[in-house]
């Protein structure tokens, strides 16, 4: 039994792995069932107006004009290239989310509610249900399996705007059936922490060996560690750099590697040393030569050989893993963020005026209990004005003061503390 | 199966069949290959309105047929069920009941069961076939069908003669299925003998994940108010908010010595006489045999004049002597009282107890007793530590803590 064996018994490999072909043709089959669906939804709903007004017998003028011209006018949808953006944008927006709670969501809730988007919108197109509406359960959803429970109510308390714990739960089995029950999320950031720790004990002279290489010493690893290329920024010692390039991967775990695809097309590991490369290469290639042995040349083996006179003989492991790597590193540094890139914002913009006019409005209301409650206007920008926002301020300001008083309380700040390891 | 782009574990291809753990994973491996691709070329047909999730879901429903209740508590109904196709491979499937007090969409507990069940699959864990939605919006859970009823039943049932093989068999799975439970940075946080149920050909099979959580990242709090009460160990009676697997190790230990004794070794009435019972009979902790148990949250000094020592080998020898010297040492090693000097669940598996005589007694010829399949209704339906003043407690307590 080894790891990987464990990682393929997971539901992250099982059921939402893919290859770059299958979850292309996976979502284009989404957006073509959802814009046909989304055509008859619009048309039922005109032939159903018309039908009232001419039996209310007082057309309103020009209403017969504007009715024939929708009509004849086919309804632009959604690409799956434009539905991927509005995801990926509520992706962040979930990140951002996150921040706005006192204290802030850890990261892990925050990454698995990406996640939990992402799924959901594999098999499911914002035309039919709107991000916006999927993004808070989804982040509600993974407090709870992420063991970081709050309330309903305090969580959507949180939420800036108007947003009743209705609204919140109303998704929820929608999202969990989206999800197919499956709600384990593979991360890799706990695999950046163990590999950061090694990197430091081999900086500290008490690195181990891989087993297969037993003929090296604590002292050769170190020594190894010390005579790599030098860092992209300079470093005052060995430490600093292990924690810049700790950092930097961080960062790069909870953006670039939530907002793509990379959870669906490579493993956690794969990850997250994907991301230590893009950081510190020649750190990450040290790691990888001391896991693995031997550098990788770039063309057939050299007479690259130990001492014994083969070759290393996890060569041809090595150098698939480089392969992979480099596609992966490639696919988390294609990644800028929406809202600080105008011209992707601008893009964004249109999608979400094109998604107006072809939300499905059967599925606009996902409460419940009340089919009849007034249709919600689809919001573009999610933008909370100035007073808005103040009031919230208060509103918080005044519950962690009524928390700080009740001390024990269970939900208390202080139970949330955290110690840095 | 063709037109799911997802796998699914129904028991079609798993009943009947004593690794199915291996096979599944090889289906699964095949179907995350392949299936995907699958998709896209038969694509699916919409049925009237529904989407896509939606459709796979009446797909998943329809597979299967409910056959008649079989148990209900506060928390689920149990059926007995069967595959539409196979009438002859049962099932047992646990509706969630919409809880009507618990405004937070579906419950933890059902949260947790499903979080994990999804990913252990082992022998010794209960499978769990499938998840399905009804349009009330109640969850389905398909699990393994146990008509063997469970451990307790065999423990209090004085008809039922059994001996130190039949006991290491039984123990053997459970130590398998806790492994790797652990093994998955899983802990299982309520293991006790009614928990552990019993296949049609013997197999013992860990279940009940309501209280399951992954190990906490270093340094995050956990709930101490899990595991019911006679299994639970001295670090969570006195509110350690921090722990790893060992807490699971010590209810084995405890499972272990009621197999052995066919009685709760260590029954408590309230938590504070628990921690006095165990004192009592593992001996006092101290800064010397446990470093640190002192700054545990809800420590409890003891008069000096009042400290027992801690018990030997030969006290666990007197104790139980149907485990002889070799089975009293692995159950010694796992009651030690400091967690960090338990063994860990690999470390009993490695222990010479399973290879010295008697050899585990094979599955076909371990005690059974009829009446299983009410007993697993029971069992499956039941969730002790929701009822009663403790309901609200622990949904809180467990996620309002870090």
């Amino acid at each position: 039994m080894i790891e990987d064996d464990i990682y393929r018994a997971s539901s992250q490999y099982r059921l939402w792995s893919y290859t770059e072909s299958s979850l292309q043709s996976l979502r284009a089959t989404t957006n073509t069932v959802a814009s046909e669906r989304v055509r008859a939804a619009l048309r039922r709903s005109r032939e159903q107006q018309s039908a009232t007004s001419s039996a209310a017998g007082t057309p309103q003028p020009g209403s017969d004009m504007d009715g024939k011209n929708k009509d004849e006018k086919e309804i632009e949808c959604l690409t799956p290239e434009e539905e991927l953006v509005l995801v990926r944008y509520y992706c962040e927006k979930t990140l951002e989310l996150g921040e706005t709670y006192r204290p802030p969501m850890p990261t892990m809730a925050r990454a698995t509610a990406i996640q939990y988007l992402r799924r959901f919108y594999i098999t499911n197109s914002p035309m039919t249900y709107h991000p916006k509406s999927i993004m808070a359960c989804a982040l509600f959803v993974a407090t709870k399996t992420e063991n970081y429970y709050m309330s309903l109510r305090q969580f959507a308390d949180g939420i800036p705007g108007e947003t009743s714990p209705e609204d919140v739960i109303a998704p929820e089995f929608l999202l969990m059936q989206g999800l197919r029950f499956t709600f384990d999320i593979r991360h890799p950031f706990r695999g950046l922490e163990g590999g950061v720790m090694e990197l430091q004990a081999i900086a500290d002279g008490q690195g181990q060996p891989a087993p297969h290489l037993p003929h090296e010493t604590a002292e050769d690893l170190q020594q190894g560690l010390l005579s790599i290329a030098p860092p992209p920024t300079p470093s005052k010692s060995m430490s600093d750099r292990i924690a810049v390039a700790h950092g930097k991967t961080r960062d790069l775990l909870k953006t670039a590697a939530q907002m793509t695809d990379a959870y669906f097309l490579y493993t956690p590991s794969q990850i997250w040393l994907s991301a230590f490369l893009v950081a510190d290469r020649p750190l990450a290639e040290f790691l990888l030569d001391v896991k693995l042995g031997g550098p990788v040349t770039a063309t057939i083996p050299t007479p690259e050989t130990d001492e014994n006179g083969l070759l290393n003989p996890l060569y041809e492991i090595r150098s698939k893993l480089h392969r992979v790597l480099t596609e992966c590193s490639a696919l988390l540094q294609s990644y800028t963020p929406l809202s600080s890139d105008p011209v992707q914002m601008k893009n964004l913009k249109r999608i979400a005026k094109k998604l107006y006019h072809c939300q499905n409005p059967e599925k606009v209301n996902l409460k419940r209990e009340s089919a009849q409650a007034p249709v919600s206007q689809p919001d573009s920008g999610a933008v909370t004005s100035e007073s808005e926002s103040e009031r919230l301020a208060k509103k918080r300001k005044l519950e962690q003061e009524q928390m700080a008083r009740q001390g024990n309380d269970v939900f208390g700040p202080d139970l949330v503390q955290r110690t840095k390891p | 199966m063709a037109l799911s782009p997802f796998s699914s574990r129904s028991p079609s291809m798993t009943v009947h069949s004593p690794n199915t753990a291996i096979r599944l994973r090889a289906t699964a491996a095949q179907n995350a290959a392949s299936g995907t691709a699958a998709v896209a070329a038969s694509k699916p047909v919409p049925h009237g309105d529904r989407e896509l999730t939606e459709q796979l879901n009446i797909d998943v429903r329809e597979r299967y047929v409910k056959d008649k209740k079989v148990g209900e508590g506060t928390y689920a109904v149990v059926f007995v069920g069967h595959l539409r196709d196979n009438p002859s491979s049962l099932v047992a499937i646990k509706k969630i009941k919409v809880n009507a007090e618990y405004k937070d969409g579906l419950a933890m507990d059902a949260v947790r069961e499903v979080k994990y069940l999804q990913e252990l699959k082992h022998p010794n864990v209960i499978a769990l076939h499938d998840v399905f939605s009804s349009k009330d919006q109640n969850l389905s859970l398909v699990l393994e069908f146990l008509p063997g009823g469970d451990l307790e039943m065999l423990i209090k049932d004085s008809d039922i003669q059994y001996g130190v093989a039949d006991i290491k068999a039984w123990m053997g799975m459970l130590a398998r299925g806790v492994w790797w439970c652990h093994e998955n940075f899983v802990l299982h946080r309520d293991i006790k003998p009614n928990n552990l149920l019993i296949a049609a050909d013997g197999e013992v099979k860990l279940a009940d994940f309501g209280l399951a959580r992954s190990f906490a990242d270093p340094g995050f709090r956990m709930t101490s108010q899990v595991i019911t009460r006679w299994y639970r160990p001295l670090e969570l009676l006195y509110g350690a908010p921090h722990y790893s697997g060992a807490v699971d190790v010590w209810s084995m230990g405890m499972v272990f010595a009621e197999l052995l004794i066919r009685v709760p070794f260590v029954a408590g009435n309230t938590d504070l006489d628990q921690v006095s019972k165990i004192c009592e009979a593992f001996g006092t902790p101290t800064e010397d045999n446990w470093p640190g148990v002192s700054k545990l949250p809800h420590y409890i000094p003891t008069d000096k004049s009042q400290v027992v020592p801690l018990q030997g080998r030969d006290f666990f020898m007197r104790q139980f002597p149907t485990a002889g010297p070799v089975g009293a040492d692995l159950l010694m090693a796992m009651c030690a009282l400091d967690p960090r000097k338990r063994r860990t669940a690999t470390q009993c598996l490695q222990h010479s107890w399973w290879t010295v005589d008697p050899r585990p007694t094979q599955n076909e010829n371990l005690p059974r007793k009829s009446g299983g399949t009410k007993k697993m209704g029971d069992d499956l339906a039941r969730r002790d530590l929701d009822e009663g003043l403790f309901k609200s407690a622990a949904r809180q307590l467990d996620f309002g803590m870090k």
